[in-house]
């Protein structure tokens, strides 16, 4: 679906190929930064993204508003969404630009709606959930496996290379943390951090409880 | 299958965050239910994204030039300092589901509405209704229960009426409905919905309605009671 609309939108542009291509390399980019920033909390790589976006949010926002103050702040709480959602970000279902579009789009929604009747309910992510619910299938094959086993290894495997490493490793090798570390020649503390996106992205697509 | 959709200018604005909360909540509701809609929306979103952030950069020199003035006189590595100073990150765990019970049937809350402040039940004969509390001044919204055999008297609207028909059926003189159909009435029409098994539907109305026959004209304060 997204395909579609893609290639539909090029096929109207003046010159398709070269803006196609220029895209294509601009969303590669931008996709690889929101992926630094989700397993590796990069810094620079959130530099490179507020660089690229935080101009043209001010930019749409100031002229929908128009408000500079208001821009400003749906500025900074979209990027400060994206700096801790962005794991949430998922390269298969949309291009980067409309995941950040979204949620520029929910924090908009909500900090207007706070604004016009002072409520501070954040309905944003329930009309336009960032994480899809779970396919229909699920529910058949819900008791057929009840420790989820295959389900979990599923998740793992969906998991960045070096997430993997860590989680097989800690789980189902039963190697220490440290000897994780020493084994895959990384300070202890980057085992640690790797473990806990690991296990929050886990949590994220398995459900968690409650 | 659903036959009431939302217009599309009505698709996109929900796409673009421009709906009221009690209409985005419809449409949200609306597009869990019908696979056409929710392709549409994303269609939308996904040309929204496209000239907002890819448009602007098109005239590449005159925009980054703008890029730069736009956060003249604002530090922007403070900014940045500001925002990945906290290392926590938002798990958006699915939502648990939320039921609610009327009149001794259970149903399922869609997720759009998981979060909202409803009021008790009030009932008149075989109709329920709880409003939800969204401060929207005159845009009002509710969940209506109709029991089996129950129906609303003959009636035409002032303003406009949305009904979203989220569990059992309901007809009219126009037809049947059934789960997500999305019906919006405006003043021209004059209508009075009957449910053989009963349902439940999230309302949305900016005025009274207008009760047209007979001793329902003693209804009408109550119009506002329904919707």
């Amino acid at each position: 679906m997204g395909q579609t609309v893609t290639s539909s939108l090029q096929s109207g542009a003046k010159a398709p190929k070269t803006i196609a291509m220029k895209e294509n390399t601009e969303h590669q980019a931008l996709a690889d930064w929101l992926q630094a920033v989700a397993n590796e909390r990069s810094k620079a790589a959130f530099t490179h993204l507020f660089k690229f976006f935080a101009p043209k949010i001010q930019r749409i926002a100031a002229s929908k508003y128009g408000n500079e103050t208001l821009a400003s702040e749906v500025v900074q709480e979209t990027m400060s969404n994206v700096w801790r959602k962005a794991h949430l970000f998922n390269p298969d279902k949309g291009s980067p630009t409309t995941w950040v579009y979204t949620v520029m789009r929910n924090v908009s929604f909500d900090l207007l709606r706070k604004i016009k009747t002072k409520k501070e309910d954040n309905l944003s992510d329930d009309f336009w959930p960032l994480v899809e619910s779970s396919e229909a299938e699920d529910a058949d094959s819900q008791f057929q496996d009840h420790l989820a086993s295959k389900e979990v290894m599923r998740c793992i495997d969906t998991l960045p290379e070096e997430q993997k490493c860590v989680v097989k490793g800690f789980y189902f090798m039963e190697m220490s943390q440290e000897q994780l570390a020493q084994h895959l020649g990384i300070p202890l503390g980057t085992v640690k951090s790797r473990l806990r996106l690991a296990l929050a992205k886990l949590k994220q697509q398995i459900g968690g409880e409650k | 299958m659903i036959s009431c959709h939302p217009t599309q200018e009505m698709l996109e604005k929900f796409a673009n965050g421009e709906l009221p909360a009690t209409l985005a909540a419809a449409v949200s509701i609306h597009a869990e239910m019908c696979s056409e809609c929710k392709a549409q929306i994303a269609a939308y979103t996904e040309q929204q994204a496209e000239s907002g952030f890819n448009g602007v950069s098109s005239h590449a020199s005159s925009a980054n030039v703008n890029d730069e003035d736009v956060f003249a006189g604002i530090d922007i590595d403070d900014l940045i300092a500001a925002i990945t100073a906290t290392d926590e990150i938002d798990i958006a765990l699915e939502d648990k589901e939320k039921t609610i019970t009327v009149k001794g049937k259970e149903y399922v809350l869609p997720r759009a509405l998981t979060n909202m402040t409803m009021s008790n039940w009030s009932s008149i004969g075989k109709l329920a209704r709880s409003r939800v509390e969204l401060g929207e001044g005159e845009i009002r919204a509710s969940l209506l229960q109709i029991q089996p055999g129950g129906s609303v008297p003959e009636h035409t609207h002032k303003g406009f009426e949305l009904t979203l028909l989220l569990d059992g059926s309901f007809e009219d003189d126009m037809g049947v409905y059934g789960p997500g159909d999305f019906i919006v009435l405006d003043g021209k029409h004059t209508h009075n919905p009957v449910s053989h098994e009963g349902c439940l539907c999230y309302t949305v109305s900016n005025d009274a309605q207008h009760f047209t026959q007979g001793i329902n004209k003693l209804l009408n304060p109550f119009g506002s009671f329904i919707y």
